[in-house]
């Protein structure tokens, strides 16, 4: 392959920005606005404090342990606090969480038809078209359409039902362990769970299947 | 009932054109300086140098900007430079740093980088 060395615009710019935020942190630094470990304290919040890592830690718990998953059902809130995830989890925007349970009879969709009501502490942060006022019309309208889009195909009879998320109430989907998962950690059964399947647009995939 | 401000700042980006790009829930920051862009520009809010508005303001026009000169599947698009943009805007503006000892870092920063090659 011949290398062309014409055109660094893309390889330049990166540079040029690169160098302009380092610039921009080491002079704040300088002048004593920020620290140094100031931005990182931003982005830990983000990265361990609020994400979708919390709610895959529940629904791993709830999947091996049957006393939690039934408190789970009944009383999001406190079965949550219970188990030491972050104050933030049970405080202002989880505050009204309830779960519900996908089983082989029912199939649940979280929508959410105002905007301020994902509950975030545990999904993190909501894919663009979960506001898509499309997406929350046909979700309503059609869900089997819809969760077929996602490559979602359930039984015919399995029934689909809707949740909409409003300021009292945030849902989310415990969704169905899937198979082939006996004998596996907490911590391995979170790693398959991803925000979509808390939402209901997603199966938790069979981890002999990848 | 309390929101933590990181909440709260990232809310207020979500659902329209100036949302930062996310990969299964979580930020995506495909560069190391699109982390500390981000982690500046709410860290300085946060600290009451300039209000949150004001860089979300800073930033819609920042991408307004790059918007009215582009089509809009350019594929030279990239959020987080507009980001940048809006940020060193807004730390100009609210005289936190000045223009002219900012080219001056950069040019250090881009020239001390080329040494090392």
């Amino acid at each position: 392959m011949t290398k062309y060395d014409g055109f660094n615009y893309d390889r330049d710019r990166e540079i040029y920005s690169a160098a302009r935020v380092r610039a921009l942190e080491s002079l704040l630094i300088e002048k004593g606005i920020i620290s140094g470990e100031t931005v990182d304290k931003v982005l830990n919040y983000f990265e361990t404090e609020m994400g979708p890592f919390n709610g895959a830690k529940i629904v791993a718990k709830a999947w091996t342990d049957p006393k939690f998953k039934a408190q789970l059902l009944k009383d999001c809130n406190a079965a949550v606090s219970n188990i030491g995830l972050p104050v933030g989890m049970s405080g202002a925007e989880g505050e009204h969480m309830k779960v519900v349970e996908n089983t082989a009879e029912v199939h649940n969709i979280v929508i959410c038809t105002l905007c301020s009501c994902y509950p975030w502490p545990t999904l993190g942060l909501p894919p663009y078209w979960f506001k898509d006022p499309t997406f929350r019309a046909r979700a309503a309208r059609e869900p089997r359409a819809v969760l077929t889009e996602f490559g979602v195909d359930l039984p015919a009879e399995t029934t689909i039902s809707l949740w909409d998320s409003s300021a009292q109430i945030r849902w989310f989907v415990l969704p169905k362990r899937p198979e082939g998962t006996e004998g596996m950690s907490e911590e391995e059964l979170a790693a398959l769970v991803t925000p979509e399947a808390m939402m209901g647009v997603a199966l938790v995939p069979s981890p002999s299947a990848a | 009932m309390q929101l933590k401000f990181e909440h709260f700042a990232a809310t207020s980006l979500m659902g329209s054109e100036e949302s930062p790009p996310r990969n299964n829930g979580e930020l995506k920051f495909a560069r190391d300086w699109e982390g500390l862009a981000f982690g500046m520009a709410l860290a300085l809010a946060k600290k009451g140098h300039y209000e949150w508005e004001d860089f979300r303001q800073e930033l819609i026009a920042s991408i307004d900007e790059w918007e009215s000169k582009h089509d809009r599947d350019d594929p030279s698009w990239d959020y987080y430079q507009r980001w940048q943009i809006a940020l060193e805007r807004l730390a100009i503006e609210s005289e936190l740093i000045d223009e002219a000892e900012l080219e001056k870092r950069t040019a250090e920063i881009i020239n001390c980088k080329h040494d090392e090659k």
